[in-house]
């Protein structure tokens, strides 16, 4: 007992020291790779490497960023917004991504800084590009006015708080930066699709007739072939960004309520959205629940997290088949020995996943509103549903199309979800159980 | 007393000699650190306003059409597919028990459904293979996506039907991403205009364990197997190489890829990603008939 005190005492001491020389300066900091698209797609260490140059050639690194001419970014404010958090002798910050933002979204943008474990829900990762809380169609990519009320106004619900106290041209410069950060990472996993699709090993025949296999190196300075496929990504990436202002969803003007409704003719509405909300039609009862608390339908998953999901499931099963593997040949041997690295590689990115949560559906009896409390943001909701989520839209899929319902039906539904959290005095509603035995994995 | 203060310098010791090899080595979870020098190759040569062009070598074009078609069997006892975990409108879903699930759908006779075969890259395309404009009617009904797999032109819309009492949405992720609810007995039109690589998933939140996957194209040569494993690439083109890619939602290599290692496979020249190369005189119609081994599927 007394030896083991002793002991600790020594460690304890010992670590003080050792803490107190600490390290060298650090190396400047790097954009790591997102392994599930470099392992799903087989890619080597080689491609890897590749992978990086030729993201690091597009888009630099997180102290000096680029900003590409194809991608229409603003290099200055991309300069304010990356690098170290410093304050000029003027008083005007710097590295703001670092200061404000990087401990929950990570320096990838990847939603996986340092308190992402600890957080519900998990901060956004942008790498795929995916944004929640727009004014644009299902598919269509947020405009810089929706990301920078998102900045502004904070996401109530949620972790993320209000920047409304940044001056705009600081805000401007992180919604830049947001945007970079979205379209390097979305490249990302279209690169490594590429270079599984395209590239790899391949069969060469020489002048004596003899079949060797050959590498093809990924490089895009050598290959104008690759050069013009890389740039064609790009482009299509970037194009989703630039066409965002044509997919605002614009309210049809006759059907906007009039501001100036009577009780009678708003209780009318909320009538009608009610009936809307629990018909066939519209279904909102079948995940907001028979009371609006959200304890509908609470097995589905984001597309952030099915991700997660899947990788994981399919780490498994491989885990299972190989384990199960009888090699007759020599060749089969090989292979397996390939899919054994494959799986190793997998497990590792597998056990740095943050746990697959469900998706569940917004309790909309507490007056909490993420994507905005504004009529216009719940009928952006209603109209085109939550990219990314389980949640549906009721309207036009895009310009030009078609709703399921009228828009007039679906102003009704924004009343009466709006009306939800001012129950009756005599009925007020019971709080969702906290026993959410069914929404675990 | 003094013993004690000997003792923990060297232990410090020990550990700082152990931090300095260990703590301040540049943590390697990182990956790999991308080369300055490669990378300001690549910007240079790829921020010019030359987009440097083509310049690859001419592929071989050649001319008049040929067919490719066959049938895939699966090899050996058929798996017993589980039934859906049906969690929601049991009613309408599951009024003569779960649905089973459709992950590998073989036929009595041994055929494989559900595989996916299209053409990657196409020198030219028939005139035949124009998107139709009438619509491809994708329907649900008892909670069930009455076609699990299905490829479409980009262009051709979907009608996208509800058969059943109860309301669904419908999802689909990748390129063409829609997410919709489809109201009880009626139909939403939808018309996907990108390309994929690969089927992209289709659900549906309501009720999760609804599965299907849709391949859109922009060349015509896409098909899926019939229930009896069966299928028809008519008008490829003839007198050059084609690489066709084949896919199976269960497929055990990466991306989907279906692979198979029999001889007739090998003269194919099948590989680990799931394709194959094959080259068809003009007018020629080739029959393909391949027995896919469980070890091809994930699990198997």
């Amino acid at each position: 007992m007394k030896l083991a005190t002793q002991v600790n005492r020594q460690l304890f001491l010992s670590l003080l020291v050792l803490g107190s020389l600490g390290c060298t300066q650090g190396e400047p900091p790097q954009f790591r790779l997102n392994m599930i698209s470099m392992t799903s797609n087989e890619l080597d260490s080689e491609y890897q490497q590749e992978i990086a140059n030729v993201l690091s050639g597009l888009f630099g690194t997180p102290d000096e960023p680029f900003a590409h001419p194809a991608t229409g970014l603003n290099q200055l404010k991309l300069d304010l917004a990356s690098g170290p958090a410093w304050s000029d002798k003027r008083g005007y910050s710097h590295g703001l991504y670092r200061q404000h933002c990087v401990h929950c979204h990570g320096i990838d943008g990847d939603g996986y800084g340092p308190t992402a474990k600890i957080l519900n829900p998990y901060p956004r990762d942008y790498r795929k590009g995916i944004f929640k809380f727009k004014s644009t169609f299902n598919a269509a990519k947020p405009t810089d006015a929706d990301l920078h009320r998102v900045l502004a106004n904070g996401v109530p619900g949620t972790s993320m708080p209000s920047f409304e106290l940044l001056p705009s041209s600081e805000v401007e410069s992180l919604v830049e930066y947001v945007k970079y950060l979205a379209m390097r990472g979305q490249l990302e996993t279209e690169l490594a699709a590429y270079v599984f699709d395209e590239l790899g090993v391949e069969e060469v025949e020489d002048e004596s007739g003899t079949v060797t296999e050959q590498r093809i190196p990924f490089d895009p300075s050598a290959s104008p072939d690759q050069a013009e496929a890389v740039l064609d990504i790009l482009s299509e990436i970037v194009a989703g960004w630039d066409e965002a202002g044509e997919n605002v969803i614009q309210p049809a003007e006759d059907a906007i309520p009039a501001d100036n409704r009577s009780d009678e003719e708003l209780a009318a509405s909320i009538d009608r959205g009610r009936e809307l909300f629990y018909g066939v039609k519209a279904n909102c009862i079948k995940c907001h629940g028979p009371t609006g608390l959200g304890d509908g339908q609470q097995t589905d998953h984001n597309v952030w997290n099915k991700e997660n999901m899947d990788y994981i499931e399919a780490t498994t099963s491989m885990a299972d088949s190989l384990a199960n593997a009888d090699p007759e040949t020599e060749e089969e041997e090989l292979e397996l020995d390939r899919e054994w690295a494959l799986l190793k590689s997998r497990e590792e990115v597998s056990d740095t996943l943050l746990p697959v949560r469900n998706a569940v559906p917004r309790n909309l009896r507490v007056g909490v509103y993420r994507g905005g409390r504004r009529r216009i943001d719940v009928f952006h909701k209603i109209h085109a549903g939550i990219a990314g989520t389980p949640m549906p839209g009721l309207g036009a899929a895009g310009p030009g199309a078609e709703g399921t319902i009228s828009e007039e039906d679906m102003w009704s539904i924004v009343d009466y979800v709006l009306n939800l959290p001012y129950e009756a005095p005599s009925q007020p509603q019971r709080a969702l159980p906290t026993n959410h035995s069914n929404i675990t994995q | 007393m003094s013993s004690k203060f000997h003792v923990i310098p060297a232990s410090a010791l020990v550990l700082t000699t152990l931090g300095v090899l260990v703590g301040c080595q540049p943590s390697t979870d990182l990956g790999p650190v991308p080369s300055q020098a490669a990378a300001e190759k690549i910007r240079e040569q790829l921020s010019g306003d030359s987009e440097g062009g083509g310049g690859g070598e001419a592929a071989e074009v050649g001319t008049g059409w040929a067919t490719l078609k066959g049938r895939f069997t699966f090899e050996g006892q058929a798996p017993e597919m589980p039934a859906y975990n049906v969690t929601s409108d049991q009613a309408t879903c599951a009024s003569g028990g779960a649905p089973k699930q459709e992950t590998i759908v073989v036929g009595s006779d041994g055929g494989l459904a559900n595989v996916v075969l299209f053409l990657r890259k196409a020198s030219r395309v028939h005139e035949s293979a124009q998107a139709p404009e009438e619509p491809l009617v994708f329907d649900q009904k008892q909670c069930v996506f009455l076609t699990h797999v299905f490829t479409v032109p980009v262009g051709q819309p979907l009608q996208i039907k509800n058969s059943d009492p109860v309301g669904h949405n419908t999802k689909i992720d990748g390129k063409n991403g829609f997410n919709r609810t489809i109201p009880a007995g009626e139909s939403v039109s939808f018309t996907p205009k990108k390309a994929e690589a690969k089927p992209a998933s289709v659900a549906c939140s309501i009720h999760p364990w609804m599965s299907a996957w849709m391949m859109p194209h922009d060349n015509g040569y896409a098909v899926v197997t019939k229930p009896d494993g069966s299928f028809e690439l008519p008008n490829l083109p003839a007198g050059e190489t084609l690489e066709i890619q084949v896919w199976h939602e269960s497929s055990a290599g990466s991306n989907g890829g279906l692979v198979v290692n029999s001889d007739q496979a090998k003269e194919l020249k099948w590989d680990k990603k799931g394709r194959f190369k094959i080259k068809l005189t003009e007018d020629e119609t080739k029959e393909l008939n391949v027995a896919v081994p469980a070890s091809a599927f994930s699990g198997g």
